[in-house]
């Protein structure tokens, strides 16, 4: 009886030890050493997470391996854990789900809009505007828009990026044909193109933002700059007639054959084959496509060969109009500012990471436009790659720059447009009606706020 | 020791770990999704507001909805009217070969065990417009390149055939080791009897297999119901959501928007809705097969 109760209690003390252990909070374990001032030696650790995971992303792995050991090295007793997560996985998965549990790590990679707006919304993200403020820095980058929530910044951009065209040069000079300045000009060019027997602009439309880049570079030609902004205050609506007109023009080129048939179950990287495979012969990309044009591995004979423009505005002489938007970078986790420690090695990092030098470094290894203002004499002297050159020549045109329609409407707007453009290339709905759709989902998602 | 054994708190001790984990990963997911399908959550906010039936009224007027809930009755009929018959019919075949039974089986169950990814990837070469198999071969009888997975009008059956390539295997071998286990008398008695191949196959192994078939379209069944993976490699939904089942409708317009109280309403109707037809399936056909008598 003795050795029954005995193995009675012993299985329950284990059933209940095992419990327990694993409801334990590992952070309570820890002294948090925030009290203690920001000069104490005793060791602390922040965890970075970034998504510089893989071949492509080495550079910018070596760059963010540099800002930390200058932040150990300025913090005393500071230990950084780089915490290496796929970008999708993170923003989708466990950056979120740390989000609902408030625990995210005290530096992470985000997107500007609509994820850092959702997380400083509900009060997770740390207030950059006192720290830029204290740095000097905070009028240094050429956008903040998609990291600031309520007239505050809740994350910094690494780098930015512009939209527009690359073509093949060699085609061009061999064709007589010149960097067209106006639309028309632009059309043209697509009709010789065509009748060679060649795709004017390589597209793949399985992911709806891939066409709408050009979308939405076009119905802000016709509409202006800053006619997106007004969809979310009512200001403007999706169905003016000069928005319909912009996103008719990209039905009028689908429908006059100008991209290659079967584009919507296209991925990302076959529109990129289409251009180097010699098949099309333009691509409307953003400037980050540079890297893989400049890279032997995956451009083989093409590297050189390749040149950017802007796309043109409607009539000549009219001002660029080009996307030019900054919507990933860091964030930092609201519990930050309970810790003094923590509070100085983020100021450190920002202050390490965010500098002219950090900027130019990651525009010459990988290609990325700097996030901070930049003038064209200092990155022309970064990199003397023609294309690198020409993204240059382009940045120095832009008259008018707005950010990706993604950062300025609601997410259900956005899967309203992905619908809508991919009706409108598989010829289900013509521009009228598809805006008529975006209109109504806006309205529900501005209701929806109110 | 067999006095112990004899006591029930014994048995709720070595129970009780399974158990707790039972409810944490199974049980309370389930409550928490019924319960947030009634909230305008967010997925991360800490303010949780309680909008009654809104969610579940605006996924039943939604259009985009029925035709992702068309879509998954496609994936259930292709399943069942399509698949099973194949799978019966390649598992007589393979169970009567004389020669190489071992390779046929190995072939047949090879898809089953690649990841959706490689099977997506692969597909997606062979319906390639250009160079992939499947236009070659029908190039062959003079038909036009069809555009597979850019064409509404053939996405969703390149997805079918691509989703019945991959599962129809496992379930042959299933059927497979049914047919086997009969025992060999009732067979050799019938050919005794002079009853042809195909009469023998009908008449005896078909009745005697009937339980695992009924199986295997319960799994088919709850497999359609719950498909995603296939859609989001091939086709992410597209084109315009043509290829949309529920759970991709549910991750297109809930879980990346950030509306999680609608997410858990199409994932609770995605529950409901199995579970009517697998209720269904049981009541109306299955029960009739459970019995086998030799």
């Amino acid at each position: 009886m003795k050795k029954k109760g005995l193995a009675l209690l012993m299985s329950l003390l284990f059933v209940s030890s095992a419990l327990l252990s694993a409801c334990g909070d590992k952070g309570a374990e820890k002294p948090s050493g925030g009290t203690e001032g920001a000069a104490s030696n005793e060791p602390f650790e922040i965890t970075i997470r970034h998504t510089q995971v893989g071949e492509s992303k080495k550079f910018r792995l070596a760059l963010l391996n540099d800002v930390v050991s200058k932040t150990e090295e300025a913090v005393p007793g500071l230990k950084i854990k780089l915490d290496a997560v796929d970008s999708e996985v993170n923003r989708k998965e466990k950056l979120r789900g740390e989000m609902a549990a408030g625990k995210p790590p005290e530096v992470f990679d985000v997107f500007g809009s609509p994820d850092a707006g959702v997380y400083s919304k509900e009060g997770l993200m740390l207030d950059l505007t006192p720290i830029l403020e204290e740095l000097g820095i905070k009028d240094k980058f050429t956008t903040l828009d998609p990291f600031t929530h309520e007239g505050k910044i809740y994350g910094l951009p690494i780098g930015g990026s512009i939209e527009g065209i690359f073509y093949n040069k060699d085609y061009f000079a061999q064709k007589g044909l010149t960097v067209p300045k106006t639309l028309a000009q632009l059309e043209q060019i697509a009709e010789a193109i065509k009748a060679d027997g060649k795709i004017p602009f390589a597209q793949s439309s399985k992911d709806a933002w891939i066409p709408l880049m050009t979308t939405n570079n076009l119905w802000s030609y016709y509409a202006g700059a800053e006619v997106t902004y007004g969809f979310k205050t009512g200001e403007t609506k999706w169905t003016d007639p000069k928005v319909v007109e912009g996103v008719k023009k990209h039905q009028e080129w689908v429908e006059k054959g100008y991209f290659k048939k079967g584009e919507l179950g296209f991925e990302y990287a076959d529109m990129r084959n289409q251009i180097i495979s010699g098949e099309a012969m333009m691509m409307m990309d953003g400037s980050w496509a540079n890297s893989v044009f400049r890279d032997p591995a995956q451009a083989g004979d093409m590297v050189g060969k390749i040149g950017y423009f802007n796309l043109p505005p409607v009539n000549e002489g009219d001002p660029v109009i080009v996307m030019q938007d900054a919507n990933n970078g860091y964030g930092f986790s609201a519990s930050v500012a309970e810790d003094p420690r923590k509070l100085q090695a983020v100021k450190e990092f920002i202050k390490n990471m965010w500098t002219d030098e950090m900027q130019l470094r990651g525009l010459k290894e990988d290609g990325v436009l700097p996030a901070m203002k930049m003038d064209l004499a200092t990155m022309n002297s970064t990199s003397d790659d023609p294309l690198m050159q020409d993204i240059f020549k382009g940045v120095s045109e832009i008259k008018y720059s707005f950010p990706a329609f993604d950062a300025l409407v609601q997410a259900d707007v956005n899967t309203a447009l992905s619908m809508g453009i991919q009706q409108v290339i598989g010829g289900e709905l013509d521009a009228e009606k598809m805006l008529e759709n975006v209109q109504a989902a806006q309205e529900a998602a501005n209701a929806a706020e109110e | 020791m067999n006095k112990a054994l004899r006591n029930p708190l014994i048995y709720i001790v070595f129970v009780l770990p399974a158990f707790i984990l039972f409810l944490a990963f199974f049980i309370y997911p389930i409550f928490t999704a019924f319960d947030n399908s009634f909230t305008s959550w967010n997925g991360i906010s800490k303010d949780v507001k309680y909008i009654g039936l809104d969610n579940y009224v605006t996924a039943i007027n939604d259009d985009a909805f029925w035709k992702a809930v068309k879509n998954n009755v496609y994936f259930i009929l292709f399943s069942c009217l399509i698949q099973v018959p194949i799978i019966v019919i390649f598992s007589l075949l393979i169970a009567n070969v004389k020669r190489l039974k071992g390779l046929y089986k190995t072939a047949v169950f090879a898809p089953s065990i690649m990841s959706t990814a490689v099977i997506g990837i692969l597909w997606g070469f062979i319906y390639n417009p250009d160079f992939g198999l499947m236009n070659e071969i029908l190039g062959l009888v003079g038909v036009e390149p069809i555009y597979w997975l850019s064409d509404r009008k053939w996405a969703m059956i390149a997805i079918l055939i691509t989703n019945g390539w991959q599962w129809t295997g496992f379930y042959i071998v299933m059927v497979l080791a049914a047919i086997l286990s009969i025992p060999k008398e009732l067979d050799e008695a019938a050919a005794m009897d002079g009853a042809t191949g195909v009469q023998r196959a009908t008449k005896i192994t078909l009745p005697l297999i009937m339980p695992i078939i009924s199986v295997v379209i319960m799994l088919s069944i709850a497999g359609a119901m719950k498909a995603a993976d296939i859609i989001l490699v091939m086709t992410k939904g597209g084109p315009a959501g043509s290829t949309d089942v529920m759970a991709t409708y549910m991750i297109r317009y809930a879980i990346t928007s950030f509306k999680h109280g609608f997410g858990n309403s199409i994932a609770v109707l995605i529950f409901l809705f199995t579970i009517i037809v697998t209720v269904l399936y049981q009541v109306l056909i299955a029960r009739r097969n459970e019995r086998i008598e030799y």
